[in-house]
């Protein structure tokens, strides 16, 4: 697989806002879990989550996107100025969306008076709907806004689902290998720690030291011949799947890891053990998401010594947007010297999974 | 490597199955009425496209949809059924993977498909409000063990196909807004055409015939204010609106060696697609429609061809007043020769993420039967809207090759071009 420049990037996390700040809090081996501050999760099975601090700053896309969707379009203009990038004819946009997330506030009123048999829900309370309620759950929403702000005019698609991260690298790094688009903005974010999810991941702290998380992340792509050395890492991404009802089988994650052609998954050795970053001999791996339960059969197949043994303990599941944070926290590791390449592979949905390989060749 | 269609199935307001479509089609009827699934009593729209069905469950699934029963019960005991499009999408799967004699050698296919917004259902809200009108949801004992009540996720109607086809390739839910069904069909192609699948399932499923979607669009103000059957004239000088409809369907993709090898007919060859972005705002596409035109003609030169190639265009046409002549111009500037164009959306409404596939799946109309599909409703010409647009009357013709058009919120676009097989 040929692999393309990554020319700019940014995330948010609820390790920091700043990919500085995230490297030097993981390598400190700081966790994010912390009391779910979004709801009232005492009753709840879990209480904890990792949630980004703060709020988006307040733009006038506030009127059709929410949280998530406005810290993902944050997060895509910051690496589109990292990168110098500008939109036009050969820019698309390309957004993982890891699903709806309700904003249970926006929609109170109107469902206060509903009978169960939904009868006459108009005027028991639908009538009161906000008139963008339905933009503002629009799963395209950012992806729209950001191409109209950005003059993205290029092909571009918004994939969903917890898996939409790696599968939007995918299709990015497909479109500038096929000529269609010059610069690729790949954008993904996702969260967790809402109730109803929560409740859905079935998570119990006393169990795993996992907790729901979220995250914003984003990459800017373009060709290595044309990025020259404007390039901060190249990027090899991949999703796979397999007939699994659960996770994907450690069979799955090495096979997809392997499809990455012919990214080095032999890495360096001696690196220098850190908390939370340990070295050691070996390509410097990242797992993450919930179906990645099986590390080391998964390091034994592909003859990997080494490992980050997962960032979702500091940071929390971070479903569709793991691949891209995966992509900017090891990038920006093999940037410091670190060693030269590592893998991340990501497993958030039933037999589905996400592989990034990232080296500084 | 040519890609290939062998199979397709389709969910619509006119039943279950390519044949219900494709014979109303050719009789030129339309099928958006009253919405009788549920009240919509005070609602500003109460018509639609909808699936004659009023509860979606097992049995219906079993017996109209043909699904084996072995998943079903399990599904159905998981209330899930209640987003109509899990249903639909698993029905027109069903029926396309039938039709392409599709069984164990075929477990490899992958998937793409374009779904629609997560649904919510009303009747979940009633038990956790508390008294302070605050939600509790860990009040229902029930939601605490998947799967969660409440909504279905965005990827859920996917992994249903995956699980009751056996389904073990790659898996791709496509949410961009009106545009995802026919990207989920240009997505599929480019899997084969890049050697990533031999065999693919691709199209959507979507429904917003539910109290939400249809109170967010009705205030969203974008349906016909006539609650008429027909509410939606797409290139008519009197449009107003566009009318909500429900369904899916979804094609066999796989390439042309692969069917050949197994000894499957193709019905049509996915030629070309190509994919622009207006960049113009969000609730409106541009007016001199530039992008759309870029699309249309990325789609033809992948395809290899030439404007006059094309015998006919299965148009976004939603009826609403500003997207039918910005569609109108680019199809001008692209057949300056003129071309018959028709859209169906006025016979079943807009199936939003599944439009674009379903609207592919009339486009076998012409192929099978020799006739383009006519436009329910359009029966005063709107100089805004200079083509050659298909009135009420399908039109006899053979012809060999055709464009489908889906232009989505935001401003994506795509056209895909089919062949004869």
């Amino acid at each position: 697989m040929t692999p393309v420049a990554v020319t700019g990037w940014s995330l948010r996390t609820p390790l920091g806002v700043s990919i500085d700040e995230v490297l030097t809090r993981l390598a400190a081996g700081e966790r994010a879990a912390a009391p779910n501050p979004r709801f009232d999760a005492t009753t709840y099975p879990c209480t904890l989550a990792a949630v980004i601090p703060g709020q988006p700053a307040k733009t006038r896309h506030a009127r059709f996107v929410r949280r998530m969707g406005l810290w993902g379009m944050q997060a895509a203009t910051d690496a589109m100025r990292q990168a110098g990038a500008i939109g036009g004819d050969r820019t698309g946009v390309f957004c993982g969306y890891g699903g709806l997330r309700a904003h249970w506030e926006d929609i109170l009123g109107p469902l206060q008076r509903q009978r169960p048999d939904a009868a006459g829900a108009w005027e028991a309370g639908l009538r009161l709907l906000h008139p963008f309620w339905m933009l503002q759950h629009l799963s395209n929403n950012a992806h729209a806004l950001l191409a109209t702000d950005l003059g993205a005019r290029g092909e571009g698609v918004t994939l969903g689902g917890a898996n939409a991260g790696a599968q939007a690298l995918g299709a990015a790094a497909a479109a500038l290998h096929a000529g269609t688009i010059d610069v690729a903005l790949v954008l993904a974010y996702d969260s967790l720690v809402e109730p109803e999810m929560v409740l859905e991941l079935g998570m119990r702290e006393v169990e795993s030291q996992v907790v729901p998380g979220e995250a914003a992340a984003a990459l800017v792509l373009e060709r290595t011949e044309d990025a020259g050395p404007r390039a901060l890492v190249r990027l090899r991404a991949a999703d796979g799947a397999d007939g699994a009802r659960g996770w994907p089988s450690t069979r799955t994650l090495v096979h997809v890891a392997r499809g990455l052609g012919d990214a080095e998954l032999s890495g360096p050795r001696g690196l220098p053990e850190q908390p939370g970053l340990p070295g050691l001999p070996g390509l410097p791996m990242l797992l993450d998401g919930a179906g990645v339960g099986d590390e080391p059969a998964v390091l034994a197949e592909l003859g990997a010594g080494a490992t980050f043994p997962s960032m979702q303990r500091q940071l929390g599941l971070l479903g569709g947007a793991a691949a891209l944070v995966q992509a900017i926290v090891l990038g920006s590791w093999l940037r410091a010297g670190r060693a030269r390449s590592a893998l991340g592979l990501s497993a958030g949905a039933p037999g589905l999974c996400g592989a990034v390989h990232v080296d500084v060749s | 490597m040519g890609c290939v269609i062998t199979g397709v199935g389709a969910v619509s307001a006119f039943g279950v199955g390519m044949g219900p479509l494709l014979a109303a089609l050719a009789e030129g009827m339309r099928a958006v009425g009253p919405i009788r699934h549920f009240d919509v009593t005070g609602f500003p729209t109460r018509v639609a496209g909808e699936v004659p069905v009023l509860d979606i469950d097992a049995g219906w699934l079993s017996a109209v949809g043909g699904l084996p029963g072995e998943h079903l019960d399990a599904l159905a005991a998981s209330g899930l059924l209640r987003d109509r499009k899990v249903g639909f999408a698993l029905a027109a799967a069903h029926e396309a993977w039938r039709a392409a004699g599709c069984g164990d050698a075929e477990r490899e296919a992958s998937l793409v498909l374009a779904l629609g917004l997560e649904q919510a259902f009303l009747e979940d809200f009633a038990p956790l409000l508390t008294p302070a009108g605050k939600l509790d949801f860990a009040a229902d004992a029930a939601l605490s063990a998947p799967p969660v009540r409440l909504r279905s996720r965005v990827d859920l109607a996917a992994e249903w196909v995956r699980r009751v086809l056996d389904l073990e390739g790659l898996a791709l839910v496509n949410v961009s807004a009106c545009a995802a069904g026919g990207l989920a069909i240009a997505q599929g192609a480019a899997l084969i055409e890049r050697g990533l699948a031999s065999i693919v399932l691709a199209g959507g499923a979507d429904s917003m015939v539910n109290p939400l979607g249809l109170g967010g669009m009705s205030r969203l103000g974008a349906p016909s204010p006539r609650a008429a059957p027909d509410a939606c004239r797409p290139f008519d000088r009197r449009r107003d609106g566009l009318v909500i409809g429900e369904g899916a369907a979804v094609f066999v993709l796989e390439s042309a060696a692969r069917a050949q090898a197994r000894g499957a007919r193709p019905l049509a060859r996915v030629l070309g697609w190509g994919s622009t972005q207006d960049a113009y705002r969000v609730t409106a596409p541009r007016p001199d429609g530039a992008r759309a035109r870029l699309a249309m003609q990325r789609a033809l030169t992948r395809a290899g061809l030439g404007p006059e190639a094309i015998g006919y265009i299965n148009a976004h046409g939603t009826g609403t007043p500003l997207n039918d002549p910005a569609e109108a111009q680019a199809i001008a500037s692209v057949f300056p020769r003129g071309v018959p164009v028709s859209s169906i959306k006025g016979a079943v409404g807009h199936l939003m993420a599944a439009a674009g596939a379903l609207e592919l799946a009339a486009c076998m109309l012409p192929f099978a039967e020799e006739l383009l599909p006519g436009t329910a409703n359009h029966l005063e010409r709107d100089p805004a809207c200079a083509i050659d647009v298909i009135g009420e009357t399908p039109r006899r013709a053979r012809i060999d090759a055709l464009m489908s058009n889906s232009f989505g919120f935001g401003g994506q676009n795509v056209a895909v071009v089919l062949g004869r097989a």
